[in-house]
């Protein structure tokens, strides 16, 4: 067979409910989510991941269904690709912001094949990980891969893989909640709460939990700005994220916050801005994220550059809701 | 209706859409194995030894080869052959193949590489300019003689070329202007990567494979498998592309071939795209030092260009990229005192070749800042400066470069019109403007890669009492048109449709050499061969016809299908009618004809690199938007006016212009070929290597300027690399326009754009204290 | 460094990867097919059924020359498990033409000479198919945005932006639409 880069052997499971796919995670020790694949796929083409079983969530009944939920919140569908989400009546209405987000995620393609639910759970990317099996192995691999050494910092201990899902700033403001699902029953988290500060266990959440579903609460009274910032206008991971929210109450905005991310493992919630943003203090507020994020060098184009960046994203984000 | 200058459909286009062209990768043959190479992670080291037990003991491999299995060496240069199909006792870069395993499936094969285990030896790596010109580092390669050694270096080639008096020639000048520029290694990224499929039997050898040269692989291949040429043969199917990255034979090609006949079985091997950047052969990365003086009233005076080039583990092209770095300088601009020097280096990493405008680009990105800082320093016009230089048609360069038709002024003159030059130069609103570059490029070197007085190009044309015409050619097209250009000047030569032809090509065994894909040679040197041969059997049907008809030959018309007296309605007769006579005269129809290019340019010793019979000019203007917070440059459009001689086919020109600029594009913008750790490849896959997609691409409005030249087929030159050279350039000096920054170095990243800002601001701060 | 020629042999006691028999209906036609878990799509529909139109640009979906309809919708071949088009429709480029009538796409593509050395060419086409099957009428902008899938080395994309307003011009009869951008 003419494959020009194959995929390791795996046993793929299709389980058409919840119920059984907690369950196919809970008996195999080694098995692995796969919804749309978009980036699990290249990452075992490449040697990362080599689960001898995949699960898949394609045919889990009602997983790519988009509600409403009482109270005028939305539950989203884990399976529902970008595409359906940005697409959908309710998001374009309530989450216009959603609507930017998810569409600067790679190509249109793309965004047809792959999921809300692989987003929110995307592996963090760096220049030094995101390679192939040979590749990695010329350098002994990487502290996050088969490796001990992090080649971004060799001195420390820790993993800075960068966090690089465009809808997670965004569903962040929007203090979207994660239902995790397993064998042992169902939780909600935060998204501000479900990451982690290491590139290599980025995400909070055991091995055979299931992400069923986003849950968003009705759209706030406030105005939430995405931003993107990539090499090219397509198929590019960020360089840089940045969501802002400005609420509005009596007299005009009365405070706000900001979410930086693809610069490290999790995506940062700038401290402090409050207060700035609701005196209309753009500038200050840019500079107060750029003091408090430190990018490093995961992606080809300068760490430096990216940091100067933070400034300009952030004003810009802000100009655009003021 | 004549042929020649039509716009439209070409004839092989519509299988391309409808997805039935076949490529190299979707052929199959029966028991066909497939082929993975181990690599090498090691820069520079020496092999101790290799362990194939355990690949060759699982199950699916059909056999495993090593280096030693095909020693000769080679080198598609005769003066440089330093390579092997596989490393042999030392690996020079990282990505380097050492073996290769056929099994039963793709899988099973890598999985088998990888089980190969190796012993190496690390040696100090050289990875710069500095490194290989140090004489205390390690020797990439060791001279086989061993007396040698003490005068060996890391240098593969070194050239030094002086015309004039330069010395004078900067007195003479009223301003000199020195500066270092720096020019970026790229790749070329054909969609297609790398592909081969061998079948051996009966002692005879048939490679398919997805080459720009299938002449010169049909020879080396012959030559490093110990076989008689007559028993090899080489078919280019289909090809993706190759803008130069196919014009080196690949390991891939060797390795299918021997372990088909080690095998019994056909072998297909193909490069995943991260192999294809260790394959590589793209643009020297080149550091480069220029000194031009001109005259208050613009005149060019003198110009001394020093240039370094990264050439990676191997010579590949390297040596003529040596020469292409100065022996251009003088076109389009009349240069009478200039001296060059430049050094070809070997540096352990992928090798390097010839890209789209092989060595011409970097110098040209270099020469055509420097003329606009000229031009501001003496205040006038770029456009003017480069006017009242350029070179005039029917002259001799300075180093014996024949000048034959020209057209430059007129590119410049729509070039200009068809941007708003005039009102927009310097008077943009901030940071947007207008920048300008013109170039010239060969059609074709004059001097083929080995000796010989033989033709370069020769097309047979066999024509029946069915109708047909059947144009047979070795010429490679990868997507340039070539098959097109063949038909087109045989149908219009016999007043018959492109459709009415059939074009069989690059198949060794049955179609008349050609040199191949390379140096934009191909309409110039085939489509001559063409005409020529086209010219033949119209003579032989003009004959017939008129016997038939009862009238003069000349008063006989080929076209629309018809053969027919120009004064007498009645006398007329079918194409297929006339082809019927024509057999019946002269037997069985079957004209050939081929071209070699005139003796010229042998004025000085050893100008074998830069003589070619026809130049084709280029002007450009790009316009831009600089974000002064970010850096990000945006272009608005580029327009190009470029002098092809006579476009045969204006879409396909027009396409071949847009292509050449949206390639100048991503080199200016976008593209480095560039390492971790000084040796490991950064960026080898296609989201990391950005090549510009459709929202990085600018408008691109392609102008055709026509200067009929005397020797070009039907007036014809060239217009796939030329568009290229002015593109970069263009692009930089409408950054400074915009923001008044100089980037001496590409490509313009947001991070340079904005610290080049950031200088300035600092600069201009200290001025005004 | 000894080597010698060996009889490939699958031992009966390798773990076989998990096989499935899959169901498509591929450019109209039903198929029944056994395949591994971990093939992709692309590879079934190369190598198992011969239709070698959509091609291997880089196999980890950077470049989006293994474009193919599922079910109407645009997936890039080399990263869909060719479990993943168990039961449904599936539409290559060799289906896009209709009994050998070339889709509007395509003759637009001819006309313009949208393809020079062709390998992008059948992503392009199916992804345009799509997008003009959903939205004949779709704007300048909206056209830019589905070609941002797909990447061209070779035309610098002016003319197959070109070939896409020819086909949407034609697919609205005849108008020359001002799209916006």
């Amino acid at each position: 067979m003419s494959s020009m880069l194959p995929l390791p052997s795996f046993d793929l499971k299709r389980p058409e409910s919840v119920d059984a796919a907690t369950r196919a995670m809970a008996d195999n020790e080694h098995a692995r989510l796969i919804a749309g694949g978009t980036d699990l796929l290249p990452s075992m083409k490449y040697g990362i991941f080599n689960d001898p079983v995949l699960v898949s969530t394609r045919r889990i009944a009602g997983f790519a269904d988009i509600t409403e939920t009482d109270g005028g919140g939305l539950r989203i569908g884990a399976g529902a690709t970008l595409r359906n989400v940005r697409r959908h009546p309710l998001v374009a209405e309530r989450y216009p912001a959603l609507v930017d987000a998810c569409a600067t995620i790679a190509t249109p393609t793309i965004q047809a094949m792959g999921t809300i639910g692989g987003n929110v759970m995307l592996d963090t990317r760096c220049i030094w990980y995101n390679q192939s099996t040979f590749w990695r192995g010329a350098l002994s691999g990487c502290l996050k891969c088969e490796g001990t050494l992090c080649h971004v910092a060799p001195k420390g201990t820790g993993c800075y893989a960068a966090h690089s899902a465009d809808s997670v700033p965004v569903l962040t403001l929007l203090d979207a909640r994660a239902e995790l699902v397993s064998v042992r029953g169902a939780r909600q988290v935060p998204l501000s709460e479900l990451y982690d500060v290491d590139g290599r266990t980025w995400i909070m959440k055991e091995r055979d939990e299931l992400l069923t579903a986003i849950l968003l609460p009705p759209a706030p009274d406030a105005r939430i700005h995405h931003r993107k910032l990539r090499a090219r206008g397509a198929i590019d991971y960020p360089l840089l994220l940045t969501a802002v929210r400005l609420d509005r109450g009596e007299g005009g905005v009365t405070g706000g916050r900001v979410i930086v991310s693809a610069v490290g493992p999790k995506p940062i919630e700038v401290e402090g801005v409050s207060e700035l943003l609701a005196a209309g203090e753009r500038e200050r507020a840019a500079e107060v994220a750029y003091k408090q994020i430190f990018p490093l060098a995961t992606h080809t184009w300068s760490s430096t550059w990216r940091k100067k960046m933070i400034r300009v994203e952030v004003r810009r984000a802000l100009e655009a809701i003021s | 209706m004549p042929v020649v200058g039509k716009p439209g459909a070409k004839i092989d286009g519509l299988e391309k859409i409808t997805g039935s062209a076949k490529f190299t990768d979707d052929f199959t043959l029966p028991g066909m194995l497939h082929g993975a190479f181990l690599r090498s992670p090691h820069a520079h080291a020496t092999i101790l030894s290799i362990d194939t037990s355990a690949a060759e003991a699982t199950p699916g491999v059909h056999a495993v080869m090593l280096g030693v299995d095909l020693p000769k060496k080679y080198g598609v240069i005769p003066v440089a052959q330093d390579e092997t199909a596989l490393a042999i006792e030392k690996v020079r870069y990282v990505g380097e193949p050492i073996a290769c395993v056929a099994a039963i499936d793709r899988a099973t094969a890598l999985t088998a590489a990888r089980k190969i285990v190796v012993e190496y030896e690390q040696l100090e790596p050289i990875l710069s300019i500095e490194d290989a010109l140090d004489k205390s580092k390690p020797l990439i390669h060791e001279p086989s003689n061993p007396l040698r050694r003490k005068r060996a270096s890391n240098c593969l080639r070194r050239v030094f070329q002086r015309y004039g008096d330069s010395k004078a020639g900067f007195e003479d000048a009223d301003i000199v202007l020195e500066e270092d520029y720096d020019y970026p290694g790229s790749t070329h990224v054909p969609l297609e990567t790398q592909t081969a499929l061998a079948h051996y039997e009966g002692g005879k050898l048939t490679l398919w494979s997805s080459t720009q040269i299938p002449h010169y692989l049909h020879r080396i291949l012959s030559k490093v498998l110990g076989m008689r040429t007559q028993d090899v043969r080489v078919i280019k199917p289909h090809v993706g592309a190759g803008y130069g990255g196919k014009s080196d034979p690949f390991c891939n090609e060797f390795c299918s071939a021997k372990l088909a006949q080690m095998t019994g079985r056909p072998v297909k091997i193909i490069m995943d795209r991260e192999e294809v950047f260790y394959a590589h052969r793209g643009r020297h990365r080149t550091k480069m030092r220029l000194k031009m003086g001109i005259k208050r009233d613009g005149t060019i005076t003198a110009c001394d260009f020093k240039a370094w080039a990264e050439g990676g583990a191997y010579a590949s092209y390297g040596v003529v990229t040596a020469y292409y770095f100065g022996v251009f300088l003088p076109l389009p601009y009349k240069l009478d005192h200039w001296q060059f020097e430049s050094m070809r280096l070997y540096t352990n990493h992928p090798p390097c070749g010839p890209k789209r405008g092989h060595g011409a680009i970097q110098p040209r990105f270099a020469l055509e800042m420097h003329l606009d800082k000229l031009a501001r320093a003496i205040d006038m016009d770029p456009a003017e400066l480069r006017r009242m230089n350029a070179v005039e048609p029917n002259t001799e360069t300075s180093n014996g470069l024949r000048i034959t038709s020209v057209a430059l002024e007129e590119c410049l003159d729509k070039v200009m019109e068809a941007s708003g030059w005039k009102e927009k130069l310097g008077k943009l609103p901030p940071n947007r403007g207008i920048g300008l570059a013109a170039s010239a490029y060969m059609c074709g070197a004059l001097h083929p890669i080995y000796q010989t007085e033989m033709p370069h190009s020769a097309v047979q044309i066999l024509a029946d009492r069915s109708g047909r015409v059947a144009i047979y050619a070795g010429t490679a097209d990868i997507g340039q048109g070539s098959n097109n250009m063949l038909a087109a000047f045989v149908a219009d030569r016999l007043g018959i449709e492109t459709t009415d032809c059939i074009v069989m090509e690059a198949d060794t065994a049955f179609t008349p050499v050609d040199l191949g894909s390379y140096s934009s040679r191909v309409t110039f040197f085939a489509g001559n061969a063409a005409v020529n041969g086209a010219e033949k059997l119209r003579e032989m049907i003009i004959a017939a016809a008129a016997a038939k008809l009862d009238c003069s030959p000349a008063s006989l018309e080929l076209d629309g299908g018809e053969v027919f007296h120009t004064k007498d309605a009645e006398k007329r007769l079918t194409f297929p009618q006339a082809l019927v006579l024509a057999e019946e005269k002269f037997g069985t129809l079957s004209v050939v004809g081929h071209y070699k290019p005139p003796k010229i340019g042998n004025r000085f010793k050893r100008q074998s690199v830069g003589p070619s019979p026809a130049y084709s000019f280029t002007a450009q203007v790009a316009e831009v938007e600089v974000d002064p917070e970010t850096g990000f440059v945006t272009i608005e459009r580029i327009w190009c006016a470029h002098d092809c001689g006579k476009a045969i086919n204006p879409t396909i020109v027009e396409g071949q212009i847009e292509g050449s600029v949206y390639m100048g594009v991503g080199e200016a913008m976008l593209e480095e070929h560039v390492f971790q750790k000084g040796a490991l490849h950064r960026n080898p896959s296609l989201l990391e290597y950005k090549i510009p997609t459709v929202h990085d691409t600018p408008d691109i409005v392609s102008i055709i300027v026509e200067s009929n030249d005397k020797e070009g087929p039907m007036g014809a030159k060239e217009a796939g690399e030329g568009p290229q050279l002015a593109t970069v350039p263009a692009i930089a000096n409408a950054i400074h326009d915009a923001c008044g920054v100089w980037l001496n170095e590409a490509p313009f990243t947001p991070d340079k754009v904005l610290k080049a800002l950031e200088r300035k601001a600092r600069a201009d701060r200290k001025a005004a204290k | 460094m000894g080597q010698h020629k060996v009889q490939g042999r699958h031992s009966k006691t390798d773990p076989m990867p998990s096989e499935l028999i899959l169901s498509l209906n591929v450019n109209g036609d039903a198929r029944r097919v056994l395949a591994d878990a971990n093939r992709s799509l692309l590879d079934l529909l190369r190598d198992d059924l011969g239709l070698t139109g959509s091609k291997h640009g880089c196999d980890v979906g950077d470049c989006g020359a293994c474009t193919v309809l599922v079910d109407g919708e645009p997936r890039l071949s080399c990263i869909t498990l060719a479990a993943d088009a168990d039961g449904c429709a599936v539409t290559t480029i060799e289906g896009i033409a209709d009994a050998g009538r070339p889709h509007p796409v395509q003759t637009a593509f001819d006309d313009q000479v949208a393809a020079q050395c062709g390998y992008c060419t059948p992503g392009f086409v199916v992804a345009l198919k799509q997008l003009f099957d959903e939205n004949p009428a779709a704007s300048d902008g909206e056209i830019r945005d589905v070609l941002g899938s797909n990447i061209c080395r070779c035309t610098g994309y002016t003319k197959i932006l070109a070939a896409a307003f020819q086909a949407r011009d034609q697919l609205n009869g005849g108008d020359t639409s001002q799209g916006d951008e």
